[in-house]
């Protein structure tokens, strides 16, 4: 194994990419695009959730509730006149949440809190979601929680609501790390399958192969080369969230580029064994949107895994950008360290060292001449 | 001849077979250093497959083929970078400029860029392509082309040199500039195997073998040739594309 010869497939690949305009605008217009496409649709904070709050119980306290969420911007509040059923009124109503407040709720409330845990009945509040938009569901929740929040000493109230990571996470910053990976792998998997396929139909593969040059050098020069693309791609789509978006990130970006980089040496070794399954380049491009879809639907990109039917979810773990997004999210939302999300972190190595030593083998019948 | 152990391409007995067709059946050769040797024969006569085996592309069925006195492919480690082939396509990077090309060719082969920025101005003004180096590959003409493709099988400086088809789809003028080069690299001490289907280049070569339907029909010089079928015919046969003709007892479709 030779730096030189490893140097000389990277420095070539970069060059040949370099030459073709508009391949080389694809490559980093695609993460600006989609970054800004993808930012507008998504990055809209929710707001106007139709809400309808029912008050039985009409004290200075649920007064202040109401005050709370009336004051939260992502909630449009009616409040209806007692005795109702909250949800006749949300599937009658059309409302996306009903909040009620029963009777003695201020009583239970302040008492709980005066007798210690478990001796009397918390102060309770009925909510009626409307889930099918798991999004707004969310969202209601969370603004119900923050009108709970500051109303002086009392409680608890049996609203539970789950918020793992204090911070503010808005969808936007979630996607980020997801537009990263989708980018990266489109462009590495498929840039990699066509310049291959490309050598084998120019000829110029049967001069590399009776080189010097070994099977690992060739693979890892355009490790390199793709390696390198991916971090220019990664600082698009950071640069715009940032700049456009003000996107927060939370985690190392050390940790988020060596993440990204890791993910583009599996697409490279995904792009490689494709390689073998096409002949010409027009077969080439047909994996495009095989590879592409799959990514964007199942990936948990768009929407979480949890929303897609239970039948095709086993088809989300077969999917790559499934395991990026894990890691890239939990590094740069949450901040972790790469193997402190073990499933995100074993899932793309798995990815790396299957797909580099099922390149390597089609290489290796290439080079015997199987054509 | 047989068995001479400082032939540059040797084959004992050589066979390639793809299922049930024999794309090389039974070819022994030997190339000593210094010689221009003709790979002569119709399109599909089993010429590259030849060439590939020798330069450690395929492994042949039967027999034995040795580049340098090593058996290939398994010993070809031994002589990787000390030969250069040229492949039948226009095996140049189309969206690379000539230099690039020129420069990743001789990078590959652990050449420093001085020295390739040296060999590539010699090669590109023997060619006459010295104002072409920035051009893209793909903007070059069929025989510019094919210069290229040349000039990257030369850049390292290699001894043994499988050329084949180089001179397919050029006009008369390039073809006989070609082999103007070739003899230029044979007077240099190379020694070259080149494969052609335009009979009447097999003059220009030292010896030639003459390939049909993967086996040597004829191998001489061009005037044993021409002697050997006029012993068949009974009278002289000055063309060389005649002879091949009377040699092969059919027609070669000479040209295609």
């Amino acid at each position: 194994m030779r730096l030189h010869r490893i140097g000389a497939v990277a420095e070539r690949v970069l060059r040949q990419l370099g030459h073709d305009r508009r391949v080389l605008a694809f490559m980093l217009l695609l993460p600006a695009v989609a970054m800004i496409l993808f930012g507008y649709s998504f990055s809209g904070d929710i707001t106007d959730i139709r809400v309808a709050f029912i008050d039985e119980d009409r004290t200075d306290l649920t007064a202040s509730v109401l005050e709370n969420l009336q004051k939260d911007a992502a909630l449009a509040v009616r409040v209806l006149a007692p005795g109702q059923d909250p949800e006749r009124v949300l599937i009658d109503g059309g409302y996306q949440a009903v909040i009620r407040i029963p009777a003695k709720f201020t009583s239970l409330y302040y008492a709980h809190f005066a007798m210690g845990v478990a001796t009397s009945a918390q102060g309770r509040i009925d909510l009626a979601l409307d889930k099918s938009d798991p999004q707004i569901a969310a969202a209601a929740q969370k603004s119900l929680a923050d009108a709970l929040m500051d109303l002086g000493e009392g409680g608890p109230v049996d609203v539970q609501v789950k918020d793992l990571y204090g911070v503010d996470v808005r969808f936007i910053d979630s996607f980020a790390p997801a537009i990263m990976g989708m980018v990266v792998a489109m462009i590495s998997t498929v840039l990699t399958l066509l310049s291959i396929v490309r050598e084998k139909v120019d000829g110029t593969f049967a001069r590399v192969w009776v080189s010097p040059v070994r099977r690992a050098e060739f693979i890892l020069g355009y490790v390199i080369a793709f390696g390198l693309v991916a971090l220019a791609q990664s600082l698009v789509v950071l640069t715009i969230g940032k700049l456009v978006f003000g996107i927060v990130i939370n985690g190392s970006i050390f940790w988020a580029f060596a993440c990204v980089i890791l993910f583009a040496v599996g697409s490279v070794g995904l792009g490689t064994l494709l390689s073998a399954l096409a002949q010409t380049e027009s077969q080439a491009i047909v994996f495009f949107p095989l590879v592409m879809l799959p990514s964007v639907l199942l990936s948990g990109m768009m929407w979480p895994i949890q929303a897609i039917p239970a039948v095709l979810r086993p088809l989300s773990y077969l999917v790559p950008l499934t395991y990026s997004n894990r890691l890239l999210r939990a590094v740069m939302v949450k901040g972790l360290a790469p193997w402190q999300e073990p499933v995100g972190f074993l899932g793309i190595l798995a990815f790396v060292v299957l797909t580099i030593v099922a390149a390597s083998l089609v290489l290796r019948q290439r080079a015997r001449g199987a054509d | 001849m047989t068995g001479a152990t400082n032939s540059v391409f040797s084959a004992r007995d050589v066979t390639k077979t793809f299922g049930v067709f024999r794309a090389v059946d039974g070819v022994s050769v030997d190339v000593p250093a210094g010689e221009i040797y003709g790979l002569v024969g119709p399109s599909g006569s089993g010429k590259t497959t030849l060439i590939r085996m020798l330069c450690g592309l395929t492994a042949p069925t039967g027999g034995e083929a040795k580049l340098l006195g090593h058996a290939m492919p398994r010993e070809r480690r031994a002589v990787e970078d000390r030969f250069g082939y040229m492949p039948q396509e226009r095996a140049v990077y189309r969206d690379l400029s000539v230099g690039e090309n020129l420069l990743f060719f001789g990078q590959i082969y652990g050449m420093d860029r001085k020295r390739i920025a040296a060999r590539t101005d010699e090669l590109l003004t023997m060619m006459s392509l010295a104002d072409r180096s920035k051009q893209r590959a793909d903007r070059l003409s069929g025989g510019e082309k094919q210069r290229l493709s040349l000039a990257c099988t030369l850049i390292h400086e290699a001894d043994a040199l499988l050329l084949d088809e180089p001179t397919i789809g050029l006009d008369p003028a390039l073809r006989a500039e070609f082999w103007d080069y070739f003899h230029q690299l044979s007077d240099d001490g190379r020694t070259l195997l080149v494969s052609t289907h335009y009979l009447h280049e097999a003059d220009r070569c030292g010896r030639v073998g003459l390939m049909q339907a993967g086996r040597f029909v004829a191998e001489g010089t061009p005037a044993q040739l021409r002697s050997l079928a006029a012993d068949r015919v009974g009278r002289a046969v000055p063309d060389i594309e005649d002879v091949f003709l009377v040699l092969t007892g059919a027609r070669v479709g000479g040209g295609r």
